[in-house]
């Protein structure tokens, strides 16, 4: 008996042994693993990065579509790199730089040595050629403007290393504009195709990083690392050529179909995981990245130009009936934080607004009250026979818009204003988006880390989303804000930093007291990486940069 | 035998001329258009005389008629313009997603050819009649798989668990086997119900009870005599079948991330691009005048009876 209870004991004793060892391997292996992650680069190896949409044209001012930019980052270096952390200008292929005491000449020497992937160097004719296309366009080529250069007038070669811009009024913000995704230089062969031809991405000249190997036009691109690189922003420790061999992109539409290839070994970086999903991926010991955009917040815009809301009580009324702190933790997750401003906490310029975006029923229905907007038999608000109801048309690149909208009506509900939302196809909800008595509500979203983002959102020549009257809408009658306009013209065209931010505030403050747009939340752009993935970094408005990526050993 | 060919041809021609020129009157009803979309995209953020240099330059304001003449001249010299959702030639953009359709759509058609001819034969011939009865039950079971779910849930179990086939970069033909799985079994659900029904058909006729009467086998009968009559509406169901596949299977290719003829349709459509959805319109018009040529000239091998003779006319 006493020699059964030993002999049970012993076996216990060893299983339980047998256990913590293992549990102590384990452990051991994850320290190992994350020990890993501060050692110093591992060069080699290839970079699966499954991407959720294909790419479309290259022109780099189309580079705003996450794909694009996702591709164009690797390829294509900028004059000026912006810190992602403080958003200061540095140096990169322009290794200095003078601006006029008015912002209306800029002139940038070019680092030397600088060539493309086929040989052609980048010197200072080649960047003008550029940015006369860029600041210009080109009509027969059909290549458009850029959005970030305003008033560009010429440029001019002053030797092979130094080139100098002209603008017909002060652009403060084009050295900012320099470092954006739109601006990546590319080189004479690239700017002499026509738009149409763009989209072939072994095309694309530049003088990045990474080159474009091949490609299978919608399922995968392979990009090979630059072995003569050898001009990193000259802040980075990093100089030379990435340490990656290459990076595999693979187009994989379905969410589930990306994630589980993440989790089960078959890609080691993705874009795209919903709020939702993040979840299952952090459980596993994956990291997620959300990078915030830094522009103009996720939010929802009036058409003032449209009767029903032309009141700008209607429209207080309508921003203290919208919950944000619900949506933000109903659909998103804590990388989607909640908006206190038009543009986001870290963006340059942000004034918090909070106090003036609080959730107040009792607020909103004295407003209606006030506004002489009553509640009718049905439940609906009504004022001379109309009843208030507004349209909203989905927008498909910003996450889960869909739902946000749905909520936002489940909430406009209780003070009794009826809100549609409508998915069209992307014909028939851009002509509609474009008509104030369609859509009189529409979401609005857009990234750049620069006050210029928000004259870029609200001018009638840019993108116009209040429908001003002289904008890219025939559908206006009559809305116009000169004071708003006059506004962004000034903080468009004010050369001095401080006062660029303060008129930057004074935008922010007159938009919410006006009531013409409801934020929700700060838009990131999320990620998802395996644990061995290290080094990626991302540029200010959220595209990933791989010049610095490795794996560790796995 | 050539005129009938020639007058099929005839035919064949006329069919693609109406289906081009519909679809290029329907498509230009449509409130906007693929150039509207991309460049009023807020990612571009152009202001509206920039926006309108765009589309004069495109020739979005040439009278339609016009455009019609211009179009089908272009068609018929094999210019099918530009995608300008994908900023590539068209024809750049079909040859990358053809071959992939191709070889999915003709595995896919072999694979549910053979799972019909299966479950037809062993509903045919199993002994045991609960056996029977389940077997005759599985086409109701597979045309109500639905194809999205069967593929995330063959790619998780065979993928992702079992870590089986990869499904990110895999092999040519490692590519093919769960996405012509996930489209094989819906697809050979109405092939076999079609196949029972007449093979149950054509076992009634006299001819049947005499051969059995001799003392030919169960499965003799069926592979020897009865096949080759039960074949031919299958034949047809097949053919409309293979010309559905071809024109895309949207949601396999969207689970599986195939650039196919599918996900090409479905982003031209959701962008409105003309140019691509025209190509596309004719590329399935040809291809169902093709099947369908086929498949009548394949009627008369199977059936000496069809066979036009001299004697007949």
């Amino acid at each position: 008996m006493s020699l059964n209870l030993r002999f049970r004991s012993k076996t216990g004793a060893a299983a339980l042994a047998g256990a913590a060892l293992l549990v102590g391997a384990l452990g051991l292996g994850r320290a190992a693993l994350a020990a890993g992650q501060n050692d110093a680069p591992v060069k080699g190896g290839t970079l699966v990065y499954l991407e959720q949409q294909p790419h479309t044209n290259l022109y780099p001012p189309a580079g705003g579509f996450y794909p694009n930019g996702g591709i164009l980052n690797q390829i294509t270096d900028k004059l000026t790199y912006q810190n992602p952390k403080t958003l200061e200008i540095e140096p990169w292929i322009a290794e200095s730089w003078t601006v006029n005491a008015d912002a209306t000449e800029y002139t940038f020497k070019i680092r030397p040595g600088v060539t493309f992937s086929d040989g052609t160097p980048l010197d200072a004719a080649a960047v003008a050629k550029n940015y006369d296309t860029f600041g210009r366009g080109n009509k027969e080529l059909k290549l458009p403007v850029s959005e970030v250069i305003n008033n560009y007038d010429r440029s001019e070669v002053i030797d092979s290393r130094t080139v100098k811009f002209y603008f017909k009024k002060p652009s403060p913000g084009f050295l900012q504009g320099t470092s954006v995704i739109g601006s990546g230089l590319v080189s004479l062969a690239t700017l002499a195709l026509p738009y149409e031809a763009l989209g072939d991405a072994t095309k694309i000249i530049g003088s990045g990083p990474f080159v474009v190997a091949s490609e299978t036009l919608g399922r995968e691109l392979n990009l090979t690392a630059r072995k003569d690189y050898n001009w990193g922003p000259a802040k980075l420790a990093q100089q030379g050529r990435a340490y990656l061999d290459s990076i595999k992109y693979v187009i994989t539409p379905e969410d589930s179909v990306r994630i589980g290839a993440l989790l089960a070994g078959q890609a080691d970086f993705i874009r795209q995981i919903q709020a939702y999903d993040e979840k299952q991926v952090e459980d596993e010991g994956y990291r997620i990245y959300a990078p915030s955009t830094r522009g103009v917040n996720n939010s929802v815009v009036f058409r003032p130009d449209n009767p029903l809301v032309a009141d700008v009580r209607v429209r207080r009324a309508l921003l203290h009936a919208t919950n944000a702190e619900e949506i933000v933790s109903t659909l998103f997750s804590d990388n989607y934080p909640k908006a206190s401003s038009i543009i986001a906490k870290t963006a340059l310029g942000y004034v918090d607004q909070s106090s003036k975006l609080a959730y107040d029923l009792e607020k909103a229905k004295a407003l209606f009250d006030e506004a002489g907007w009553k509640p009718g038999a049905n439940g609906l608000r009504q004022k001379d026979g109309q009843q208030l109801e507004l349209t909203a048309y989905e927008s498909l690149p910003q996450p889960q818009n869909k739902e946000t909208l749905q909520l936002i009506a489940q909430q406009w509900a209780k003070v009794g204003v009826k809100l549609n939302v409508l998915t069209g196809d992307s014909g028939t909800a851009t002509v509609n988006n474009l008509d104030p008595s369609k859509a009189p509500v529409s979401p609005a979203m857009v990234g750049r880390a620069d006050p210029d983002v928000i004259k870029s959102q609200y001018y009638p020549t840019n993108r116009n989303v209040l429908l001003q009257k002289g904008g890219n809408s025939d559908k206006v009658k009559s809305f116009v804000d000169d004071k708003l306009n006059a506004l962004l013209d000034n903080l468009a065209s004010e050369p001095d930093r401080a006062k660029r931010l303060a008129i930057a505030g004074d935008v922010q403050a007159y938009v919410i007291d006006q009531a013409y747009a409801i934020p929700i939340f700060e838009e990131p752009q999320a990620f998802a990486a395996a644990p061995y993935v290290n080094g990626v970094a991302f540029e200010a408005v959220g595209r990933p940069s791989f010049y610095g990526a490795w794996l560790a050993p796995h | 035998m050539s005129r009938y060919l020639a007058s099929r041809i005839g035919q064949a021609l006329i069919v693609l001329w109406a289906a081009f020129t519909a679809s290029f009157i329907l498509l230009q009803a449509l409130p906007g258009d693929a150039i509207l979309i991309k460049f009023l995209n807020p990612e571009l953020g152009l202001g509206p005389e920039q926006i309108a240099d765009i589309r004069a330059s495109y020739g979005a304001d040439i009278p339609l008629t016009a455009q019609y003449l211009h179009t089908i001249l272009n068609f018929l010299s094999g210019n099918f313009g530009y995608s300008v959702q994908a900023g590539v030639p068209v024809s750049d953009v079909l040859a990358a997603s053809l071959p992939p359709t191709l070889r999915l759509a003709t595995l896919s058609l072999l694979v549910s050819a053979f799972l019909a001819l299966a479950i037809a034969a062993l509903s045919a011939l199993l002994p045991l009649s609960w056996l029977r009865s389940f077997v005759q039950s599985l086409p109701s079971l597979f045309i109500s798989t639905p194809v999205f779910w069967l593929g995330i849930l063959l790619i998780q179990i065979f993928s992702f668990q079992l870590k089986l086939i990869p499904v990110i970069n895999p092999g040519e033909w490692q590519a093919l086997i769960l996405p012509v799985l996930t489209l094989a079994i819906p697809i050979s659900a109405p092939l076999a119900q079609v196949l029972m029904r007449n093979i149950d058909d054509v076992m009634t006729e006299p001819f049947v009870a005499v051969a059995r009467a001799k003392g030919a086998s169960r499965s003799w009968v069926l592979w020897r005599h009865v096949a080759r009559n039960a074949v031919l509406p299958t034949l047809t169901i097949a053919g409309v079948l293979f010309g559905e596949l071809l024109a895309g299977a949207v949601v396999t290719e969207a689970v599986f991330g195939l650039n196919g003829i599918g996900s090409l349709t479905q982003r031209a459509v959701g962008n409105q691009d003309i140019a691509v959805l025209q190509a596309l319109v004719v590329f399935s018009a040809v291809a169902f005048v093709l099947i369908n040529l086929v498949v009548d000239l394949l009627y008369p091998v199977f059936d000496p009876r069809l066979r036009i003779t001299g004697a007949a006319a």
